[in-house]
């Protein structure tokens, strides 16, 4: 995982954190709960150690012979098993020594009389403890080597003892001693434990994190469905309940499609009211030039026409050009068609043309402003009313995810050579020759900004058929 | 033949006006929405001419509220806006034709002799009684081929007459439809033109119903 990776990527980011606070966490956990628990077992270590080193001081006497003895033997049993890793024993410290008082214990070293009784756990060997002696009351601890390569833990306190035999007191060094791995075994029983356990919580943390980041990043994923349905046109703003984290941002998506669209409309508007205000003055201008017959006359008519043109064809393209920036528009069909039949049959009344929308299945709907679609339609319609001698049939219908409309005549129909000039591919409005009708290469125009297409063809009933193909809208219902 | 013009550019008004007459109709203008409701409201116009962008009340609305009202007078809208939703919506709002600005002052004559032609009855341009005949083209009547030659107030009372050929129109009605609005009526003077129109057809033309009003008929 590259870092771009890591930091495009919501989900990444959400689990790379949630996982480093796992692993940080277990491992602050293992070591806390580590150390705690070793310092437990040093003290209870030291704790066993001192309460031998007691019972030895409570037990130890001489006896008639001058002998140190035990009264009690120490009750652990492990003290009588060899090697068994807990020793104690007794070195008599010489004579005079406790009177050398704080004199330097290596000369008092010399005086000891190692190992002059032992636990019978150290069998024939002899602790080699450092030479020491500790103060009255004082316990010295210390890191010994022991048999069998052990290093032992040990305590040792000196006590001197009344000799009614000798009738002066003696001094005794007691030592006790155990294997550090007493201690260490413990603490690598707790540490494997202790490890299993936090592994076994640390998996079960990140399978949350993981369960989390998917159920917490769900809305975003049906915000992207939501998105694609508006971007497909099957709505026109974004629908669904989102968390309440997620709600605003959609509300202000959807204000800003709302604001898009009226943007888009109050643009229609301005370039409605820029031709109007034009055309006024384009119509007294004609009217007052027709019937003179001069060169300024003349000017003034060809150039109104002119004018009147291109205004007509820029104005119908800002209005596609506008139309094709709204997401989500979708028109029915077939209320389009019925009004500008409606339309036709009133405007060509004089003709007695046999109009005829032939039955729709189901309800197709294209994917875009109603207004265009009325355009493309209405010029098709009117064009084919104005060249049949007697019908006109239309039918629509969908066609592998397209909508397709058809429009038949029994006109004169044109000839396949010219077909392509009159939907004038290529050529600029202001090159087109006066005096034709725009209607076919203006709804040409508008199918291409679509994404569909214009055909002409030889019709069944004699004349021109026009087949408009265009983008459909699902059949999804938007809001 | 009474046309009601509405249009709120003065200068197009004017030309319109002018137009019209010279075609021989009589004309009423209005420049706003409330003027030409109330004008149109009157039932006298044998057609209007309505701009959409109009002061105060809109076309549309104006329309709807005459058709709402039963006036069904053919009209024809004029209008700066040429998108086919335009259109769609003035027909449905009860327009008869569509008409986009600019326009050929011909074209506007011609789509309004159809649609008052239309209006009666008539399928063809020549309006036809026995030996009489009236082409609305060009407002020219004939007698057996020979041309007459009618003063204007004289060709809208044959005009109106052959619109209605077979019906009674009263004389109310003839000068309704003859006069402008502001125009000095006198249905004495309507007499005058119905004997003068007399004078130039061939007897039996015109008949007077007594108590009624008059009848343009073919002779049996």
């Amino acid at each position: 995982m590259n870092l771009l990776a890591a930091r495009g990527s919501l989900r990444i980011r959400l689990l790379a954190g949630t996982l480093f606070w796992i692993a940080a966490s277990i491992a602050i956990a293992a070591w806390g709960l580590g150390s705690l628990f070793r310092e437990h077992v040093a003290t209870q270590f030291n704790g066993e150690l001192r309460t031998h080193l007691d019972q030895l001081t409570a037990h130890l006497a001489v006896d008639g012979q001058g002998h140190p003895t035990l009264a009690v033997p120490l009750s652990d049993p492990r003290l009588r098993l060899p090697y068994s890793g807990l020793y104690w024993q007794i070195d008599e410290l010489g004579e005079g020594s406790a009177k050398a008082g704080v004199a330097a214990g290596a000369e008092r070293a010399k005086q000891v009389a190692a190992g002059s009784l032992r636990s019978r756990s150290l069998w024939d060997s002899v602790l080699d403890v450092p030479p020491d002696a500790p103060a009255d009351g004082e316990i010295h601890r210390h890191r010994v080597a022991g048999p069998a390569d052990s290093m032992l833990g040990m305590v040792e306190r000196v006590v001197r003892i009344d000799d009614p035999a000798a009738g002066l007191p003696r001094s005794f060094r007691l030592i006790v001693a155990a294997d550090e791995r007493l201690m260490v075994e413990p603490v690598a029983r707790f540490d494997g434990a202790l490890w299993l356990a936090l592994g076994v919580l640390a998996a079960g943390l990140v399978v949350a994190a993981l369960v989390q980041v998917s159920v917490g990043l769900a809305p975003l994923r049906k915000l992207h469905g939501a998105l694609g349905r508006v971007r497909n046109g099957d709505a026109q703003t974004l629908v669904g309940k989102f968390p309440a984290e997620v709600m605003p941002l959609v509300d202000e998506f959807n204000s800003v499609l709302t604001q898009n669209a009226e943007v888009v409309e109050r643009a229609r508007t301005h370039a409605g009211n820029l031709a109007h205000a034009l055309k006024t003055p384009l119509s007294v201008l004609a009217n007052a030039a027709t019937g003179k017959d001069d060169e300024l006359a003349r000017l003034v008519v060809t150039q109104v026409d002119t004018a009147k043109r291109q205004v007509d064809y820029h104005l119908a393209r800002a209005q596609a050009a506008a139309a094709m920036r709204v997401p989500g528009a979708r028109t029915t069909v077939r209320p389009v068609l019925e009004g500008l039949l409606r339309t036709m049959r009133r405007i060509h009344a004089g003709r007695q043309l046999e109009l005829v929308l032939q039955p729709i299945a189901g309800d197709p709907a294209f994917r875009g402003e109603e207004n265009d679609l009325q355009e493309m339609l209405g010029n098709l319609l009117d064009n084919a009313c104005k060249w049949a001698r007697s019908r006109v049939e239309v039918d629509a219908r969908l066609e592998q995810g397209s909508l397709l409309i058809r429009v038949d005549d029994d006109g004169q129909g044109i000839a396949a050579a010219d077909r392509d000039a009159v939907l004038r591919r290529g050529v600029r409005a202001d090159q087109q020759v006066p005096g034709t009708g725009l209607g076919l290469s203006i709804a040409d125009d508008l199918a291409q900004l679509y994404g569909g297409e214009l055909a002409l063809a030889d019709s069944p009933l004699a004349g021109l058929r026009v087949v408009l193909r265009l983008p459909a809208a699902g059949s999804a219902v938007g809001g | 033949m009474r046309i009601l013009v509405v249009e709120d550019e003065p200068l197009l008004q004017t030309q319109l006006a002018d137009a019209l007459r010279s075609a021989g109709y009589a004309v009423d203008t209005a420049g706003n929405g409330v003027d030409a409701h109330h004008l149109g409201d009157s039932g006298s116009h044998d057609a209007v001419v309505l701009d959409l962008g109009l002061p105060q009340i809109d076309g549309i609305t104006v329309l709807r509220k005459w058709r709402a009202a039963g006036r069904d007078m053919p009209v024809l809208i004029l209008t700066a806006r040429d998108g086919w939703h335009e259109k769609v919506s003035g027909i449905d709002a009860g327009a008869d034709d569509y008409l986009t600005k600019p326009f050929h002052m011909e074209e506007l004559l011609a789509r309004l002799r159809a649609l008052i032609r239309r209006a009666g009855g008539h399928a063809s341009a020549e309006l036809l009684c026995g030996p009489l005949t009236l082409d609305t083209r060009n407002g020219r009547a004939t007698v057996n081929g020979q041309a007459l030659a009618l003063t204007s107030h004289e060709y809208r009372v044959l005009a109106y007459l052959m619109h209605h050929r077979e019906q009674v129109i009263s004389r109310s009605d003839l000068v309704e439809h003859i006069y402008a609005q502001d125009f000095d009526r006198d249905s004495n003077t309507v007499e005058v033109f119905i004997a003068r129109l007399r004078k130039k057809l061939p007897p039996g033309l015109i008949e007077t119903v007594r108590g009624l009003g008059y009848r343009l008929t073919a002779p049996r």
